[in-house]
């Protein structure tokens, strides 16, 4: 009996070492050990950064003009649109390097992939045109004509509905995925940039670079609730340009690049009012999450930099020299 | 041989992207392809405290112009100008104030730089304007003497070598206006990134 309780005493102390070890081991291993790649408008590269060292450990040569750019849905390729060179090229995560292109129309700017990663949905800014593609195939399956000068895109979260913006026509088209039709569509503030879902699909939140707002849409009865406004004491109303957006997965804030204003505003994305602002670095562009969402990475244009900003703590921590005129990111596992 | 270069006078001044045709019909003398703003506004370089409390004091602190200078010159490398913000920062007794000093010096001298970068940009469209005018007539004059039934070849070639060198020179001032138009942009990139190591070092 006393070497029953014995043998049991000595497991839980083992156990006890065991669970100590493995909380110690999570402690002190890198929490965030993610890949960014950063599209450089102007020179024609990709740059590849380590989120654990927050430094550039690659620099791939692209096509011409690169600017939207995605992971694939499995994180073996990442896929970046090179507008003057008239396609989507394909890099090989492992390789990094360019080893294939998909068909799309002229000059295509940004592009959203269904939950799957089987079809890819392409803006093509000079055709006035989305164009589906079959990715694994790489072939071209068809066009949707749409608004002049098409850039943002976005799909529902119940995968039925693809969202297009058009710059120049100022709306939100609502496209049918199935019928591949438009059925709707909402009119915004000037020069609409990009397009966000709420994860919880109540919202449609559609930024507007010239009209200086972020329209919030209710993607049932397709129509504009209401209108984020952005104030920046000393700063011309003009200077503030919302593109890219970020919301949390919890929906419970957005993180709103303002272009040339070099602020991120912060915004309670229930009340949708603006609760701060961050200073990052010139133009900037687009964003995106760390997968554990510790993180938020944003492209400056002006400043060729990219800013790290601590989510939580609601503060800019770093910034990391990229190439020329970074436009977009994408992060995800090595 | 004259002929050849009355052709290539007129080609130029039709193909060129020369100062009479302005980016924005608004700004008839702005040159160039980037957009003219006028100046940094102060809010889209400083998210730091207020700076009403120090204006332009930095200019009574002898050791706060001389290292405006010293960073405010686009030869002194980043690198070097962060070492010696932060050398700086860390031996003044305030801080903040330290800071904010510094922070205006450099703000007031770049953005006068700039000012004046901008000004001579338009002095040259300007001059341009003229130069490409003084061509175009000289041109005609050089063809209007080439057709006449008995030239004057001695002022055929006196004209032709005028046409010459006015040509170059005004070929010479477009590819310097060109290359002149990005710095406005490279003095706001510098400002913004002196402006954030500095907010850095207060925070």
């Amino acid at each position: 009996m006393q070497a029953a309780v014995k043998t049991e005493k000595s497991r839980m102390r083992r156990l006890r070492l065991l669970s100590a070890i493995g909380l110690w081991l999570m402690a002190t291993a890198p929490a965030h050990a993610f890949v960014a790649y950063v599209s450089n408008e102007k020179s024609n590269t990709v740059s590849v950064i380590d989120t654990d060292s927050w430094t550039v450990i690659k620099t791939i040569k692209v096509g011409q003009r690169p600017r939207g750019i995605e992971f694939t849905r499995d994180g073996k390729f990442v896929m970046v649109a090179v507008g003057d060179d008239d396609r989507i090229e394909v890099i090989d995560t492992k390789t990094q390097e360019v080893v294939d292109s998909l068909p799309s129309g002229p000059d295509p700017e940004l592009f959203t992939q269904d939950a799957a990663g089987k079809l890819l949905y392409v803006a093509n800014e000079n055709d006035n045109t989305v164009t589906i593609i079959d990715v694994q195939k790489r072939i071209r399956l068809g066009d949707i004509q749409v608004g002049v000068e098409p850039e943002g895109m976005t799909i529902s979260p119940d995968g039925k509905t693809l969202i297009n913006t058009s710059e120049t026509t100022n709306m939100a088209h609502f496209i049918d995925i199935e019928k591949r039709q438009v059925f709707a569509n909402v009119l915004v503030d000037a020069r609409p940039r990009f397009a966000e879902f709420k994860r919880d699909g109540s919202e449609l939140w559609v930024s507007s670079e010239i009209g200086g707002t972020v329209s919030i849409i209710d993607p049932v009865k397709h129509a504009v609730t209401k209108k984020i406004t952005f104030s920046i004491p000393g700063l011309r109303r003009e200077a503030i340009q919302p593109v890219g957006i970020g919301m949390t997965r919890d929906g419970k804030t957005a993180f709103i690049a303002l272009g040339p204003a070099n602020r991120v505003a912060i915004v309670d994305a229930a009340s949708h009012e603006v609760t701060k602002y961050l200073l990052v670095g010139q133009r900037v562009w687009h964003m995106d999450f760390t997968p554990d969402q510790k993180y938020l990475l944003v492209t400056n244009g002006l400043s060729n930099d990219v800013s790290v900003i601590d989510v939580a703590a609601q503060k800019v921590i770093k910034s990391i020299q990229v190439g020329e005129l970074p436009w977009g990111i994408t992060i995800a596992h090595p | 041989m004259s002929s050849r270069i009355s052709i290539i006078a007129l080609l130029l001044l039709a193909s060129s992207a020369q100062p009479g045709h302005p980016a924005n019909p608004r700004d008839p003398d702005w040159p160039c392809a980037q957009a003219k703003v006028p100046e940094i506004s102060l809010a889209a370089v400083w998210a730091g405290p207020p700076l009403d409390d120090v204006q332009d004091k930095w200019k009574d602190d002898a050791n706060i112009s001389s290292l405006v200078g010293r960073l405010a010159a686009r030869r002194t490398p980043m690198e070097e100008a962060q070492k010696e913000i932060t050398q700086y920062l860390a031996t003044a007794t305030d801080k903040t104030r330290a800071a904010k000093l510094l922070f205006v010096g450099l703000f007031d001298t770049l953005n006068a730089q700039r000012f004046s970068v901008m000004n001579g940009l338009e002095r040259a469209t300007r001059k341009q304007r003229e130069a490409a005018d003084m061509i175009r007539s000289a041109t005609i004059a050089l063809q209007a003497l080439q057709g006449a039934s008995s030239p004057d070849q001695q002022k055929v070639n006196e004209l032709s070598n005028q046409l010459t060198w006015e040509t170059r020179i005004f070929e010479d001032r477009r590819r310097v206006v060109k290359f002149v138009c990005e710095v406005p942009t490279t003095i706001d990139q510098r400002l913004f990134a002196l402006s954030r190591i500095i907010q850095q070092e207060i925070e």
